[in-house]
């Protein structure tokens, strides 16, 4: 066919979807009828094959390059994921995050791992030298608890509350985001901050304060150590599949975690506000100290059953069925 | 498209057909980033103070003013990155910047990029300028000038290019002036094809070209088609004058496509 007749005959549909890409908002045909979208799907398959045809005979005509460019805009207002709704966040937190917790076990317990390292270590070090005590734990701390102050109340809790939200979701996303560098700030991050919880519970050990400063730690630190834990994990499997990406190429293994990764983190940060509130308004209260232990465990039974248990796909009844025609062979 | 070519991507639709989408350069990229900032920190700015007048409100302690400025740093953060985020996802993939550049992000598989997708290459920004602008050095080494959030998400940001109009695209019409038909038919015209015809085209679409230059560029032409062809060196082609053999040519190469 001459290129003059190949125009003048599809030219029509080509105009059509020119046409209706013009219509589509935002990147977007989702205002549009059932019957629109399948007319672009139409025209844009149709003009796809005359891409291929004017490629094959016409290759540096300029029609080749518009037909290009006509192709390239539609295509991804047909292809695309599933599209954000505000609906689609409840079956996340009931569904997919807790699987994705379940799905990503073995960074999760790494970074434990990584965390309780940093713990004994840091418990060690005090207890082997506690003479160094006072360099590794503020002494303030040790002020406070023999006077007695420590868990008096905090003024301006919102203010507070808002301060230790925004400064655990950045440690949660400089773990999650440090899996780019090969998972080591990550794994810093992890150390240290377990680091600085064995020092200072191994020295309020030897001062003698246990109890107040578990009650004043554990109602929100069930909730904020276990997000740093999963965050870290998001942040080891980044890492993971930079390092070791099996037999895709390091771009398409990394890719292929990290939205996963990026919605675990984001989800279990949101935990963070959680936590923060108790931090604020939980742990500094006057509340006597059993009831504050009690209200962390009772937060780590639900954050655990939660993740462990929710969003499991309903087991099959074991034994005889009826679901398949007897007569078939098995 | 030519996909050997480093600044275009070919990409294989579930049609089979190769789309080519060219790759936005660093430059154009640097250029949106900026006008991007021109919107953002505005914005940020704005909610700092906002942020600064609310605590200035209500804080009452001293240990609540530490607090509340120890905040602002994250908030200031929050409200910068926050920006990139809600505009991507608002716009499927055109920031303001972006869209000014006339770029888009795509996912490489030439889908649009969903919502992950974008959650991804948005929280990765953090590193990409945090870490010492790393994003920039990166995409200045990886051929396909994508940073640290484009490779982790999969993403790439292409240049989204200007519809050329049908009209512009329809090359001129072939003048033919020397032969009032297709002539006598041409032996070995089976050997060529459309790239030959669309070249002969080309020249006959071009009357108003210097007599000199067409001529020069007629014999050129008619020289290397006739030793294509393949004819013997007594054929009467090789007799015609060049032009008149290139419209005699022309359309029977046409008539044959028909």
């Amino acid at each position: 066919m001459s290129l003059d007749a190949f125009i003048a005959e599809r030219q029509g549909r080509w105009g059509a979807l020119e046409a209706a890409i013009k219509t589509a908002k935002r990147g977007r045909l989702r205002n549009q009828s059932a019957s629109d979208i399948e007319r672009f799907g139409l025209l844009l398959r149709q003009t796809s094959s005359d891409l291929a045809i004017a490629r094959r005979d016409h290759p540096d005509a300029p029609i080749t390059e518009y037909l290009n460019t006509l192709c390239a805009r539609a295509h991804p207002l047909l292809y695309r994921g599933r599209a954000w709704r505000i609906g689609a966040i409840a079956p996340f937190f009931a569904t997919a995050l807790p699987r994705s917790f379940r799905a990503a076990w073995p960074y999760i317990v790494t970074s434990l791992g990584l965390t309780l390292i940093g713990f004994i270590a840091g418990w060690l070090a005090v207890d082997l030298r506690p003479d160094l005590r006072a360099s590794l734990v503020p002494p303030s701390l040790f002020d406070e608890m023999a006077r007695g102050q420590i868990g008096s109340g905090v003024q301006d809790a919102p203010f507070a509350a808002a301060f230790i939200i925004q400064n655990n979701i950045r440690v949660a996303l400089i773990c999650f985001a440090g899996g780019m560098l090969l998972g080591i700030p990550t794994a810093f991050v992890l150390l240290t901050n377990g680091w600085m919880l064995g020092t200072v519970a191994a020295a309020v050990r030897l001062g003698g304060y246990d109890f107040q400063f578990w009650s004043l730690i554990v109602p929100h630190g069930v909730l904020e150590l276990s997000v740093i834990v999963i965050s870290g994990g998001t942040g080891l499997m980044l890492g993971d599949a930079i390092l070791r990406p099996g037999q895709l190429r390091r771009g398409e293994a990394l890719a292929r975690v990290a939205v996963r990764a990026v919605l675990l983190a984001l989800g279990a940060a949101t935990l963070l506000i959680i936590a923060g509130t108790l931090e604020a308004f939980v742990s500094p209260s006057s509340l006597p100290g059993g009831a504050k232990l009690a209200i962390g465990a009772g937060v780590g039974v639900l954050l655990y059953s939660w993740l462990i248990l929710a969003g499991r796909a309903p087991r099959r009844p074991r034994g005889f069925t009826f679901d398949r025609p007897a007569e078939t062979p098995a | 498209m030519n996909s050997s070519q480093l600044d275009t991507i070919s990409v294989k639709t579930s049609d089979n057909v190769t789309l080519g989408y060219s790759v936005a350069g660093l430059g154009s990229r640097l250029v949106a980033q900026i006008l991007d900032n021109l919107v953002a920190l505005p914005i940020t700015l704005v909610a700092i103070l906002l942020y600064g007048a609310l605590a200035s409100v209500f804080v009452t302690s001293a240990e609540g003013t530490g607090f509340a400025d120890a905040g602002a740093g994250f908030f200031a953060g929050f409200v910068y990155f926050g920006y990139f985020f809600v505009a991507e996802v608002v716009t499927g993939g055109k920031t303001p910047g972006k869209a000014a550049m006339g770029l888009r992000v795509i996912r490489v598989d030439g889908s649009a990029a969903d919502f992950g997708a974008l959650a991804v290459r948005n929280v990765l920004r953090i590193v990409d300028v945090g870490v010492v602008l790393i994003g920039i050095v990166i995409m200045f080494f990886q051929p396909q000038t994508r940073r640290l959030g484009d490779l982790g998400a999969g993403t790439i940001v292409v240049r989204d290019r200007a519809m050329v109009s049908l009209a512009a695209a329809v090359a001129p019409p072939p003048v033919i002036l020397r032969t009032p038909d297709a002539g006598p038919p041409i032996d070995g015209l089976d050997h060529i094809g459309g790239v030959e015809r669309d070249a002969l085209r080309v020249f006959l679409s071009r009357p108003g070209l210097s007599p000199k230059l067409r001529a020069d560029l007629a014999t050129d032409i008619a020289g290397r088609l006739l030793d294509r062809l393949g004819l013997p060196p007594g054929a009467p082609e090789r007799l015609w004058p060049p032009e008149l053999f290139i419209e005699r040519a022309y359309l029977q190469l046409d008539q044959r496509h028909q």
